[in-house]
């Protein structure tokens, strides 16, 4: 029996060990734990967690968080954009019974129960991005993204002289918000620009750059005549951009996308992309906790508030405003 | 074997991860910033709550695993499950038959995987491989490429928190967990059939040679995993409220991962209810710990990830001794 009880106490001490490693790394890490207990402790629950779009997100709340005292607990569903897992997160924050929790549902309707039972628990939420079905949140902070589809659809037209063949890529079965960019390039596009023929409008591109790239290449050797693309989101639009490149026809054919990274700055520079819309997710992750602490401190809250969208084009890109959306200043918030 | 023997012989196969399971319960419970909430009954009840989709198919997954199968599509096709559920509902059916229809569905998914893996005789890996694409792409089938929102049901009650009639304690979902484990177990150790299904796994030629029907005993076991696969998929409906195509995406490598820290051994013949359950808590409590202290995601894969490999060592160092 000599080695059965040493392979416990093999596993013993793995766990043990990654245990201690990563408690001295999450207090390291977080800048939570040092100046003593924080005023409030907030939970801001992100769709996913590796897209840039909510690490800006999370800089804004990190900045809320230190402004106005409260401890930030940053946490994602474990796969991205899983609403099962994301449901599991609620409900664990709701367990250690955080003071306010912040929400971007991945499901207008899935996420309701979850938030209904934080509300009998009497702790508030705020829903952010993508709306909730129901009135169990205390307001809804979130880009106008129809009006941004708009924005879309129009300087894809105008780079396009008003004609030619487009692909619009979706994002995701059932995300909302992606669902109403896309509803508001749709509707704009067949309205105001006849001219235009949409050829493909009901593929998904999925969660990852990888199967956006694989969709658009495959869309481009079915349509070689393609003109122009809309894509609702980073990875859907940098997926987009790569199979383009790819292709030799990057610049040639004109891609109109969502939301800003590197990468993607990079091509709008190089006019490889006609245009990004731009939201503002710093100022939303700011003012979600703030909304939230505005609640908890009994000051009035709107129950929707709007964080604006913009577009960024080769030849605006260098206007400040522009400048501060396409890359926002993260990196004093974040510790990478 | 001697009684006394054969329960030293349990207890040691579930001994490694029972430890494991404390040692997790423990560490989280020191941490001075949840140690007040984590053991609560509430946070407890809503772990197991969490747990149920994954416990039921690793139910299933047991059985194939201790025959030396494999189920790749056992989460697809309890996706598929849940979208047919939900599709039922808006066509007008009541929902016990909604939720009839979303298990016989999971079975005749299984049943196919059996059926393909005895006459075709290709791997289980290939053939359930091409039924998790298959199972997966009729489920955006159905749901058109969208999810589907159904009016609420009784349904949606099995999977609450807290469960209308107070005396139940814990939701119907957990009770069901529970009695089909206990029902379980009793069939793979107490049974002909139990018996039949490890001797499939351990040696399936000395199983045939000792008449055993080898090929009817895995079409069997495929169904009922399928079965399983299918309550899952009802669970996962009554819990989301919406049926979901792209739900549990990868949940069948967690559902395998429970089976194995359990010590299911994948060369078949070894496998054990218990042991599977205690790897479904392992996981669920790791990754409801690591959300409650805020911890970023990569902890926590990281962590399953060492233990798979730690468990199956384990599982290796007894078999050494044997």
């Amino acid at each position: 029996m000599k080695n059965s009880t040493s392979a416990p106490k093999i596993l013993a001490l793995l766990v043990f060990s990654f245990f201690w490693l990563f408690s001295c790394q999450a207090k390291n890490s977080g800048d939570t734990s040092q100046s003593g207990t924080k005023k409030y402790q907030l939970a801001v629950i992100p769709k996913g967690t590796t897209h840039e779009y909510w690490k800006a997100v999370q800089a804004g709340a990190e900045k809320a968080g230190k402004e106005f005292g409260a401890q930030i607990f940053w946490k994602g569903p474990q796969k991205e954009d899983d609403r099962a897992q994301q449901i599991t997160v609620v409900e664990d924050f709701i367990n250690r019974r955080v003071d306010g929790i912040v929400l971007a549902p991945l499901d207008d309707r899935a996420l309701l129960r979850p938030v209904d039972e934080a509300g009998q628990e009497g702790i508030p939420v705020v829903i952010i991005d993508s709306n909730l079905q129901g009135e169990n949140y205390i307001s809804f902070v979130a880009t106008d993204n129809y009006q941004g589809g708009v924005l879309a659809a129009r300087r894809l037209a105008e780079v396009l002289n008003g004609q030619g063949d487009i692909f619009l890529i979706r994002y995701l079965e059932g995300s909302a918000s992606t669902t109403y960019r896309e509803e508001g390039f749709l509707e704009t596009m067949i309205k105001d620009y006849p001219k235009i023929n949409i050829l493909v409008k009901d593929q998904y591109a999925g969660t990852t750059t990888e199967t956006a790239y694989q969709l658009t290449e495959n869309l481009l050797s079915r349509f070689p005549q393609v003109d122009g693309i809309f894509a609702p989101n980073e990875s859907s639009t940098f997926g987009a951009c790569r199979a383009l490149q790819a292709a030799g026809l990057a610049g040639q054919v004109k891609l109109v996308g969502f939301d800003s990274s590197a990468k993607l700055i990079q091509a709008l520079r190089a006019n490889e992309i006609q245009g990004l819309v731009l939201q503002d997710p710093v100022n939303m992750g700011y003012l979600g906790v703030k909304t939230l602490i505005d609640y908890l401190e009994q000051r009035p809250v709107e129950k929707r508030i709007d964080t604006g969208v913009k577009i960024a084009t080769p030849d605006n890109m260098n206007d400040p405003e522009i400048k501060s959306l396409l890359a926002p200043d993260i990196s004093e918030y974040l510790k990478q | 074997m001697k009684p006394k023997n054969f329960i030293w012989k349990r207890l040691t196969t579930s001994l490694g991860p029972f430890i494991g399971l404390i040692l997790v319960l423990a560490i989280f419970s020191l941490m001075p910033e949840i140690s007040d909430r984590f053991l609560r009954l509430a946070n407890i009840k809503s772990v197991v709550t969490q747990s149920v989709m994954v416990a039921l198919c690793a139910l299933g997954m047991t059985f194939i695993i201790v025959t030396g199968g494999i189920d790749l599509s056992a989460a697809s096709n309890l996706a598929l499950s849940c979208v047919l559920v939900a599709f039922s509902i808006n066509l007008g059916l009541p929902p016990w038959l909604a939720a009839m229809a979303g298990l016989a569905t999971g079975g005749l998914v299984g049943f196919f995987n059996g059926f393909l893996i005895t006459r075709l005789k290709v791997v289980p890996f290939i053939v359930t491989l091409g039924m998790m694409g298959m199972a997966r792409g009729a489920a955006k089938w159905v749901a058109k490429n969208q999810k589907i929102d159904a009016p609420l049901t009784w349904l949606n009650e099995l999977m609450t928190r807290n469960p209308r009639p107070g005396w139940l304690l814990v939701s119907p979902g957990i009770w069901l967990v529970i009695i089909l484990s206990v029902l379980m177990a009793i069939l793979l150790r107490k049974t002909v059939f139990g018996r039949q299904v490890q001797a499939v796994g351990s040696n399936e030629l000395t199983a045939r040679l000792c008449g055993i029907r080898t090929d009817r005993t895995k079409v069997i076991v495929y169904t009922l995993s399928g079965l399983f696969c299918g309550l899952a998929g009802i669970m996962e409906f009554s819990r989301l409220t919406v049926g979901d195509p792209t739900v549990a995406t990868g949940l069948e490598l967690d559902i395998i991962a429970a089976v194995v820290i359990g010590g299911g051994s994948l060369s078949g013949g070894e496998g054990s209810i218990l042991g599977t359950l205690i790897g479904v808590f392992i996981m669920s409590f790791l990754r409801n710990g690591c959300t409650m202290m805020g911890w970023p995601n990569y902890f926590q894969e990281i962590i399953i990830g060492a233990i798979i490999i730690v468990a199956v060592t384990l599982d290796r160092l007894r078999h050494s001794q044997n």
